[in-house]
C-alpha cells in the first residue's frame, strides 16, 4: 500500500521503474518520488545494481554465441521438411473437410468425382516425378559425386586451431586454370563448357583440403539440384560444426569425401537442398 | 449443371484450397524464421544460463521454433508468442539439464562443449575483477526461481510473462526481483 508519509519499498520502486504499477498507484508513486530525495536516491541505487546485473548477464554469454546463419539454415530446412511431412496431407485434408459447411451440401457423386480427380492427379504427379528422376539419372557424366578413383580427397596436416582459431583470408581459393585443365582432362571432359562447372575441392580448403588433383573434380553448377552452391553451403555448415566442437575435423573431412549429398541431408535435416543454398 | 462442369468446379475449388493452404504454410514458415532472427540470441542466452553447452542450447532452440510452427499451424492461440517461446525454452532447458545431470558421460560423448558460465578460472578472475566475482557468487547462490526471474527480466519479459513462464504469481515475481537485487547490491558494496 502506498502512503505519502512512508517511503516506497524496493518492490514498489522496482514496479514503478518497470512500468508494472497500476495507473492510480503509479501516479501516487510518481508524486511521492517528486517530493522524496531518499526514495530517488534508493531508486538510483537499484538502477545501478540492475545495470551491473545486465552487464554480467550479457558478458557471461554474448562472446560465446556463434553467428545465427548456420542454425537459421538448419531451422529453415527442418521447417521445410515439416511443411512437406507425411502428416501434412492429413492436416490439409482436415482443412479440406473442415470447410464442411461448403462440402456437406454436395451430393455424394460430386464427392466421389472429387476423390477420383485427386487420385488421378496423384497418379499423374507420381508419373511425372518418375519421368523427371529418369531424366536426371540419364544426364550422362553429370553426377554430382566425383569419381572416387580419380578424386578420393586429399588433406593437408592441419588441426582445430589452424581451421578455427586463425583467420583464413580466402576460404575457397580459385584453382589455377592450368590445374583446372588437368582436372577436365583427367575426367575425359576436354572441350566441355567450363562455365557450367566449378573445378571444386572435394574436401574444402577451409576444412584442410588441398589443391591437389586427387582433391579436385569438375562439379556441375546447375545440371542437378545437388550442385556446387549446395555443396558450398554444406562446407560452411561443417566448418561451423567443427569450430563449435560438435564434430571433429576428421569426421567433417570424411563426410565430404565419402558422400557429400548424404552428409548434406544429415546436417541440414532435409532430403533436398534448402532454399537459398542452391 | 452438367456432370463435367461440376467436376471442373470441384477440381478448381480443391486446387484453390490447396494453393491457399500452401501459401499460408509458406508464409507461416517465413514468420517463424523472422521470429527466430528476432529472438534467437535472447533465447539462447536464457538457455545457456541453465549451465548448458552451446550445442545443447542451439538444439533446444530448434525444437522450440519447430514446436511454434506446429502450434500455429494447428491454429492455436497467437496471444503473447514471446512468452510462449520463453516458456517452451525454459521447460526444454530444465529437461535437458536434468538429462545431462543423469548421464554426464552421454553429454560428453555427444561432443558437447563445456557448459557456459562455468566457474571462472584464475586468469578469468583477474580479468573480470573482484566485484563481478562477488556478483557471480551471489547469483549462483540465489534460489533457482529468483535467478530465473532476474534472467527473464534482463531478456525484456514483463512481470506477467515471467509469471507465466515460471508458473508463479505476479506478486511473487516482483518480490523475487526486489529480493535478488538487494542481495546483488549487498555483494557489490562489500
Amino acid at each position: 500500500m502506498l502512503n505519502d508519509d512512508v517511503h516506497l519499498r524496493d518492490e514498489e520502486l522496482l514496479r514503478f521503474a518497470d512500468g508494472e504499477l497500476a495507473s492510480r498507484r503509479r501516479a501516487r508513486a510518481r508524486e511521492h518520488l517528486a517530493a522524496c530525495w531518499d526514495c530517488r536516491a534508493r531508486m538510483a541505487e537499484l538502477e545501478k545494481t540492475i545495470v551491473s546485473f545486465v552487464h554480467l548477464h550479457h558478458d557471461s554469454f554474448d562472446g560465446r554465441i556463434p553467428p545465427a546463419s548456420g542454425p537459421r539454415s538448419v531451422l529453415k530446412a527442418r521447417l521445410d521438411a515439416a511443411r512437406n511431412s507425411a502428416d501434412e496431407p492429413q492436416s490439409r485434408a482436415g482443412d479440406f473437410w473442415g470447410r464442411g459447411s461448403k462440402l456437406a451440401g454436395l451430393h455424394h457423386v460430386q464427392l466421389y468425382a472429387a476423390l477420383l480427380l485427386l487420385a488421378l492427379g496423384l497418379g499423374l504427379f507420381v508419373h511425372q516425378e518418375r519421368v523427371l528422376e529418369r531424366r536426371q539419372a540419364g544426364l550422362a557424366g553429370i553426377r554430382p559425386i566425383p569419381d572416387r578413383s580419380l578424386t578420393p580427397g586429399e588433406t593437408r596436416p592441419v588441426g582445430w586451431t589452424d581451421i578455427c582459431a586463425s583467420e583464413q583470408s580466402d576460404l575457397d581459393p580459385a584453382v589455377p586454370s592450368s590445374i583446372q585443365r588437368s582436372v577436365f582432362r583427367e575426367y575425359g571432359m576436354d572441350g566441355a563448357p567450363t562455365k557450367d562447372y566449378e573445378v571444386d575441392y572435394l574436401i574444402a580448403p577451409q576444412l584442410g583440403g588441398t589443391a591437389d588433383l586427387r582433391n579436385l573434380w569438375p562439379e556441375p553448377y546447375s545440371s542437378t539440384i545437388w550442385n556446387a552452391h549446395v555443396k558450398d553451403a554444406l562446407e560452411d555448415r561443417l566448418h561451423q560444426l567443427v569450430c563449435q566442437q560438435q564434430i571433429d575435423l576428421a569426421t567433417a573431412q570424411r563426410e565430404l569425401s565419402t558422400d557429400w549429398i548424404s552428409a548434406y541431408k544429415k546436417y541440414f535435416h532435409s532430403e533436398k537442398p534448402v532454399q537459398g543454398s542452391s | 449443371m452438367p456432370f463435367q462442369a461440376r467436376e471442373s468446379a470441384v477440381e478448381l475449388w480443391i486446387s484453390e484450397a490447396n494453393g491457399r493452404s500452401e501459401e499460408a504454410l509458406l508464409s507461416l514458415e517465413q514468420e517463424i524464421v523472422g521470429l527466430f532472427d528476432e529472438m534467437r540470441n535472447r533465447l539462447l542466452r536464457y538457455a545457456l544460463s541453465f549451465g548448458l553447452s552451446i550445442p545443447d542450447g542451439e538444439d533446444i532452440l530448434q525444437e522450440v521454433f519447430l514446436a511454434l510452427f506446429h502450434h500455429l499451424r494447428q491454429g492455436r492461440s497467437r496471444a503473447n508468442l514471446r512468452g510462449w517461446v520463453f516458456r517452451v525454452t525454459h521447460n526444454l532447458a530444465l529437461k535437458r539439464r536434468s538429462a545431462n545431470q543423469r548421464s554426464p558421460e552421454l553429454a560428453e560423448a555427444d561432443g558437447a562443449a563445456e557448459p557456459c558460465d562455468p566457474a571462472p578460472g584464475a586468469e578469468e578472475q583477474l580479468l573480470i575483477g573482484e566485484r563481478r566475482l562477488r556478483l557471480l557468487a551471489v547469483l549462483r547462490a540465489l534460489p533457482e526461481t529468483d535467478e530465473r526471474c532476474l534472467r527473464l527480466r534482463a531478456e525484456g519479459l514483463r512481470y506477467r510473462e515471467i509469471a507465466q513462464v515460471l508458473g508463479i504469481s505476479l506478486g511473487a515475481v516482483s518480490i523475487s526481483l526486489a529480493r535478488s537485487l538487494a542481495r546483488l547490491e549487498r555483494a557489490e558494496m562489500r
